[in-house]
């Protein structure tokens, strides 16, 4: 596949990386070609980030070899690294606010006497060489986001990257600056220089990339794919992988109910920098009926979902549980009104980290607990021991922090104490992220059993299998909106993979 | 690749808080020790007499206890507000608000029989207090802006204020051109308790610990704990942060007026520059000493205030400011250091930190 007389900049051979619990990559591998845009796709939990931070020096291998222009290296710290030429643009700028753009550029890099004109003229110089709209001498708090990649973008060229791995580069950005990216890295690949794309978006892949690794449970199970022969269909199926026997689909017994637990109608949700993150959407929830909603990370899930809660404000829409209008209320006023909420923070949002058990157990329902002004602690303590017992809680002592306690175990809680104020709607975003098996299956034991008893649950995740196995009705998002509503008995996976990916497509029902 | 590290512990010692801070005091006293002896001083009988004049008599109790009513209700006052995560750094110019508002009233009513002046006055230095805390609150909680430089600068403003007054329209006319103003009337003197102390140790002490078990079983002092700990989860279950800070803000000002109040009718009897005299800023020390809990307040505050009498008394036998001054500093750092170990322990560079962090991104 590969075309044998290009140069290799960068050989990932056979890379294995293991934390306690988790393989993240399994033997994968990655060939760069020298001059070239590479595309590096897989869903989440695929171990693309891990496998970046093994060549950006973040963490050594187990085993496996790191090669660039074919000479094997040993990073011990990302310094290494970066004096090897590998430069790496996280998703999250390290940038100082108050610095200028090109204070930030020379930072920790700059020779050692210098002006500041004479330092934003070849940091101006630079920037012009590749295409980079910047200007040097302006502070970074006042750059839009597009502007801001630039300058990482800048830094690691200042310090002559040969190979700029780019971590999700356009999630942050508006579609005409996304399109500018392309052009820059088109520039630096003329200039010689490789680069690593790290995308879940098929048309950036094959607008900006001229080949594509795809990665799936840490290994590589695609490699160096000429962008051409991509297809949606394709590419979710290397993604996603076959369908693997469903463990526990939901058998349906009754139909669904008429009535409706919750409905949301044109919701619009705009982010601080006026961007729509939520837009137009509909989504109706019906007594006992359970509605997914799949999506790659960051395509409105979280503002949704906290724009139902009340967390978030939007800009537009109407959201009625049991048939009552909430969208005016308080987030503790929905909350009453019977809208449950696990969030997708747990600890911090969900859960208040330094309290402990029996203080968390009481979040929702303390006015309740309390005789006057005081908090009755005989009540809180018999509060939480019963959601202890009846959610099963393994908790060494009810007044250790929180933080002490594992992950299945937070959520237990979580989930227990919000529905121990038997709401009609359970709103549940990522509940099983991060748990072990038992804890998976403990949750979504919790949620079934809520359904059959009459609550209308609406279940983001970014487990397909989940959603697959759990839901009712499968509505995929994708950049703000609902663009596929899909039957879980139908659907293919490789049919919702291509919405995720964005893909048009005709609904399967 | 990464040093030992600090990590937070996932319980507290029982009585590790206690424990912590008598070892920090040992290991401050045998370095103290050294100091002395290298100067020339017994260290014998120096901490002797520091503990003799402290805690060795019913003078030294009272002195201590007096001491300890500013030290305290400052400490209280840094404490309520951090134990939501903010920091009042203006208890100092909320102390000498305090002194005003409560000067104030007495020039307003100086024929005012003592039972209905002395409430007057302290009710008058609470709101001057809360009044100096008002602007902190109102930008913190409606623009968002940092309280730690409100009310910092406003320490500032309020040393301003008492110097125009004591140097213009409150100076006292036969005051020998003094910077001061007049005496307070006598009957605004708190009553005393015994010796030295007056009953501002009692008020104090009401208020210190009355706090510590309001915010330790209220609802409010619950609302308090979850937006200390996630502002995030505050808002989850409708606490308003908006309403919460504010109130919180302002309530460490007038507490910290409170102080300012009593120090004026308890101890210094009329306004002079200094009547703050630095407790604003040992307050910090004595909340942070405290863990920033309100019920940890006033035993640190009774410790503190005899360090303080002792370091001032063993200065009359000779032992030069510089190193009374020293030994205080000690005592203090090596509590406060060891304090730090009751909530954090040192950690091992280990792989499995990271990986957690990873195995859920």
């Amino acid at each position: 596949m590969t075309n044998i007389s290009a140069p290799l900049a960068v050989e990932l051979d056979g890379i294995w990386k293991r934390f306690p619990g988790v393989i993240a990559n399994a033997g994968a591998t990655l060939r760069v070609k020298a001059g070239s845009v590479h595309a590096v796709l897989g869903e989440n939990g695929a171990g693309k980030t891990t496998l970046m931070n093994v060549l950006a020096g973040v963490y050594q291998p187990d085993e496996g070899r790191v090669v660039l222009d074919g000479v094997e290296q040993r990073f011990a710290r990302p310094a290494d690294a970066i004096a090897a030429g590998v430069g790496m643009v996280h998703q999250e700028f390290r940038l100082i606010p108050t610095f200028t753009v090109s204070e930030n550029v020379v930072l920790g890099s700059a020779p050692r006497v210098v002006t500041k004109s004479a330092i934003e003229s070849s940091v101006g110089e630079l920037a012009e060489k590749f295409g980079l709209d910047t200007e040097p001498s302006r502070e970074v708090w006042q750059l839009s986001m597009g502007e801001r990649q630039r300058v990482e973008i800048l830094k690691a060229l200042w310090r002559d990257a040969r190979v700029l791995i780019l971590d999700e580069p356009t999630a942050v950005l508006t579609p005409a600056e996304a399109e500018e990216l392309g052009r820059i890295t088109a520039s630096m690949a003329a200039d010689g220089r490789s680069i690593i794309f790290i995308s879940h978006k098929l048309d950036e892949v094959t607008a900006f990339c001229d080949e594509a690794t795809v990665l799936r449970g840490g290994a590589t199970v695609a490699e160096s794919l000429p962008v051409e022969s991509l297809t949606a269909a394709g590419l979710a199926e290397l993604m996603v992988g076959e369908a693997t026997e469903v463990s526990q689909r939901r058998v349906r017994i009754n139909p669904v109910s008429e009535t409706l637990a919750l409905e949301v109608t044109g919701l619009k949700v705009s982010d601080i920098h006026g961007r729509s993150v939520v837009d137009d959407v509909h989504i109706s929830v019906a007594e006992g009926e359970i509605v997914g909603i799949a999506g790659v990370a960051g395509n409105g899930q979280r503002p949704l979902a906290d724009a139902i809660a009340g967390l978030e404000s939007a800009q537009a829409g109407t959201i009625s549980v049991a048939n009552t209008d909430i969208s005016a209320l308080a987030p503790s006023a929905r909350s009453q009104a019977g809208l449950a909420y696990v969030p997708e923070d747990r600890i911090g949002v969900g859960l208040a980290p330094r309290m402990n058990v029996v203080e968390n157990a009481m979040m929702r329902s303390y006015r309740s607990l309390s005789s006057g002004p005081f908090i009755d602690r005989q009540a809180a303590q018999s509060h939480a021991e019963e959601l202890v017992d009846s959610y099963n809680v393994k908790v060494g002592q009810m007044h250790a922090p929180m933080a002490a306690l594992s992950g299945g175990n937070l959520q237990r809680l979580l989930v227990g104490r919000e529905l121990a104020a038997e709401p009609s709607v359970l709103l549940a975003a990522q509940p099983t992220r991060g748990l072990d098996v038992q804890g998976v299956a403990a949750i979504q034991r919790i949620l079934l059993d809520q359904a059959e008893n009459g609550v209308g649950i609406l279940l983001i995740s970014e487990d397909l299998e989940e959603l697959f196995a759990l839901s009712d009705l499968l509505l995929v998002m994708h950049e703000g909106a609902v663009v596929g509503e899909f039957d879980p008995d139908v659907a293919t996976r490789a049919e919702v993979g291509a919405a995720m990916a964005g893909a048009t497509h005709e609904a399967a029902n | 690749m990464f040093g030992i590290r600090l990590a937070r512990r996932e319980r507290r010692i029982p009585g590790g808080q206690t424990l912590a801070i008598a070892l920090g005091l040992v290991i401050a006293l045998i370095l103290g020790a050294l100091l002395l002896a290298f100067t020339g001083h017994s260290p014998v009988e120096v901490y002797a007499e520091m503990f003799d004049s402290a805690l060795g008599s019913r003078r030294g109790w009272s002195a201590t206890l007096t001491r300890a009513v500013p030290l305290g209700l400052a400490g209280l006052a840094v404490a309520v507000a951090g134990s939501m995560g903010m920091w009042n750094i203006g208890a100092e110019g909320q102390i000498i608000a305090g002194a005003i508002g409560a000067a104030w009233v007495a020039r307003l009513g100086p024929d005012l029989p003592g039972f209905a002046l002395i409430p007057l006055m302290l009710i008058g230095s609470v709101i001057g207090g809360g009044f100096l805390a008002l602007g902190p609150a109102w930008a913190r909680s409606r623009l968002g802006v940092n309280e730690i430089i409100t009310t910092l600068m406003l320490n500032e403003v309020a040393i301003r204020i008492v110097r125009f007054l004591v140097n213009g329209p409150w100076k006292d006319p036969e005051g020998n051109n003094f910077p001061v103003a007049p005496e307070l009337p006598d009957q605004a003197a708190l009553p005393i308790l015994f010796e030295r102390a007056h009953i501002g140790i009692i008020i104090a002490a009401v208020v210190v610990i009355g706090f510590g078990i309001w915010s330790a079983r209220s609802k409010w002092g619950y609302e308090l704990r979850i937006a200390g700990s996630s502002a995030q989860a505050a808002e989850y279950v409708g606490i308003s942060l908006r309403t919460k800070v504010f109130t919180v803000l302002l309530l460490s000002g007038a507490i910290a007026g409170l102080a300012g109040g009593i120090e004026l009718t308890g101890n210094s009897a009329r306004i002079v520059e200094g009547v703050a005299n630095g407790f604003g800023f040992a307050g910090i020390i004595v909340a942070a000493l405290a863990l920033m809990r309100p019920s940890g307040v006033a035993a640190v505050a009774v410790a503190f205030g005899a360090v303080q009498i002792g370091g001032e008394a063993i200065q009359t036998t000779g032992v030069p400011p510089s190193i009374s001054n020293v030994l205080q500093a000690l005592i203090l750092f090596g509590a406060l250091t060891a304090a730090v170990f009751t909530e954090y322990r040192f950690v091992r560079p280990s792989r499995s930190n990271a990986s957690v962090e990873v195995a859920t991104a």
